[in-house]
């Protein structure tokens, strides 16, 4: 008997690539923290160091480069009268608003979409075309269609976070291990129960890593779409800061911007490390 | 009592649009896997299955289990035809499949939670099992903080939390080095003396086969059928010296000379496809 295969198709086991490169991703442990911190603390002191001496010493035009020292004195001002805080929750809210209906939308959407071809199918090409279209040049159509109220920033948050999440949730589902999903089935689990207990927990890595990016476009986002049309929000602060040429009040908000990025971003990871914490430590047990 | 009854079994696999086998100078879509087995297993017994690679031995398991659909012929458990996943089959991979967000506890529990167990019920009965394998301490350790052997022995816990009729094991030591492997297959022994389950088990080894079986059964190359079936008949309960004995000599020589052949058929087989595939 003779035997032939014509092609052979490519294996991939795109789950356990995904883990190797998230456990080494892992962050170390603190001693290593505190020393990258001890070596990039320098380069930020010079920094701010410039920016406070470069407009005082005629260096830079002090009108559109405040020092630093009264950038900061204009933040403490905003924070003790309670302004900031306000720009700040208007801007998250709708950022959260938008983001939680992508959430809502994306995650079983996603679900149906990695898992049965036909639904990936039919909408793969719709989808790309919509992903790859910006949510800021359709601001206008949002505003047109939405007005300029709250619907339309809440629109764009959404826009720029759906995908994300759909996409992570697509891959998430697919990268099932189809042993896990054998087993499961061997033990006699209902489809409800396959998909609550063994393809859900699987993806959640995936899903995760998509809100973390969900999250900060979406942030990012509805700055933008406040700094069209807006009347309240850190992008309408920044913005209107800009027209008034008051630019202290200006990089108060950018500066506002940066650390609610930075304080997001450290939750985000911290939540994704959460999610993720049974990929394991390399500890391992005797045999 | 009988317990398994395969009769006549055939499967075929439909290859994927654009993949052809040719056999015999014949192309097809379709690629015969099993070719016609019977087996019957008797309550109790433990049996081990060897073969060539890809001999379809593995096909023979799902079946049983009720994953795979054969092309004809039937399985039957305590005389029912099995069509779909049965509550009392359970089944052991080679690659443990045990879910890694889940720990050892959670997830020996699982196979008792999509039962509907009560939760106090299947915590008790799963630490009981995982002690049973020597796992007492590890309850709350996840898959990736455990060694190999370790998730195999979680996975066989999980297995036998159910008291199933039948245990299907495929090659379930295979990715373990021979140290750890000799200790599982002891233990496993040891537990199944005491239960007296079903037991039908896929090896590569010979000496694992015997040293474990009733009855070992050959498979021929594939399109597979059964090419013989060994009793052994060596005394239970039975120590890892007994591979030195003249009795396990004859055995090992017997069953060797019945796979010789099949194993060369086998290699034919894909020495030829590799130089094709290329």
């Amino acid at each position: 008997m003779s035997l032939t295969i014509d092609r052979i198709p490519p294996i991939r086991n795109t789950f356990a690539l995904r883990r190797k490169r998230a456990r080494s991703k892992r962050p170390t442990a603190l001693g290593d923290t505190f020393s990258t911190l001890m070596l990039g603390l320098p380069a930020l002191i010079a920094f701010a160091l410039l920016w406070e001496i470069a407009p005082r010493a005629g260096w830079i035009n002090a009108l559109f480069f405040p020092p630093l020292s009264q950038v900061l004195s204009v933040l403490w001002e905003m924070i003790v009268s309670g302004h900031l805080a306000n720009h700040i929750g208007i801007s998250l809210q709708r950022a959260s608003i938008g983001f939680s209906l992508a959430v809502v939308v994306a995650v079983p959407l996603g679900f149906l979409m990695g898992r049965y071809p036909f639904f990936e199918k039919s909408s793969d090409f719709l989808v790309q075309t919509l992903r790859n279209t910006s949510q800021f040049a359709l601001l206008p159509v949002f505003i047109l269609v939405l007005g300029i109220g709250e619907a339309s920033k809440i629109a764009i948050t959404f826009y720029a976070a759906v995908f994300f999440l759909l996409i992570n949730t697509i891959v998430g589902v697919k990268s099932v291990d189809p042993l896990l999903v054998k087993a499961a089935r061997s033990m006699g689990t209902s489809d409800w129960d396959l998909f609550k207990k063994v393809i859900f927990p699987s993806a959640i890595p995936s899903i995760v890593a998509g809100a973390r990016l969900g999250v900060k476009t979406s942030l990012f986002s509805v700055i933008a779409a406040e700094m069209l049309a807006a009347q309240s929000g850190i992008g309408y602060l920044i913005q209107n800061s800009s027209l008034m040429l008051e630019t202290d009040r200006m990089y108060a908000g950018i500066l506002t911007l940066t650390i609610i990025g930075l304080v997001l971003n450290y939750l985000l990871v911290a939540g994704e490390r959460r999610a993720t914490h049974w990929h394991g430590t390399g500890e391992s047990g005797p045999n | 009592m009988e317990r398994i009854a395969v009769s006549a079994l055939r499967k075929t696999f439909t290859l994927k649009p654009g993949q052809t086998v040719t056999v015999d100078g014949v192309t097809s879509d379709r690629i015969a896997v099993l070719d016609g087995v019977d087996l019957t297993i008797d309550s109790g017994e433990f049996i081990t299955v060897v073969g060539p690679s890809g001999s379809g031995k593995s096909v023979l398991l799902d079946v049983i289990a009720g994953l795979t659909e054969a092309t004809s012929g039937v399985a039957r458990i305590d005389g029912i035809e099995v069509s779909k996943p049965q509550t009392r089959t359970a089944y052991v991979f080679q690659q443990y499949a045990l879910f890694p967000w889940r720990t050892a506890l959670q997830n020996v529990e699982y196979a008792l939670e999509v039962r509907g167990v009560a939760t106090a019920e299947r915590r008790d009965k799963a630490r009981h099992f995982l002690h049973l394998f020597g796992l007492k301490g590890f309850e709350d350790r996840f898959p990736s903080q455990l060694s190999g052997g370790m998730q195999q022995r979680v996975a066989i816990a999980r297995a036998l939390s159910t008291d199933p009729q039948v245990l299907l094991m495929d090659e379930p030591f295979a990715a373990l080095d021979a140290q750890t492997r000799d200790i599982l297959q002891s233990e496993l022994l040891r537990i199944w003396e005491q239960i007296k389950t079903t037991v039908v088990f896929v090896t590569h080894s010979i000496d694992e086969a015997i040293y474990l079986a009733d009855r070992v059964v050959v498979m021929t190359a594939r399109p597979a059928s059964i090419k013989e079936i060994v009793a052994i008949d060596l005394p239970r309960p039975r120590d890892l010296d007994i591979r030195n004995s003249a009795a396990f000599n004859a055995y090992r020589g017997r069953v060797w000379e019945s796979l010789r052949d099949e194993v060369g058929k086998a290699q034919r087989d894909w020495a030829l496809a590799s130089s094709y595939a290329n």
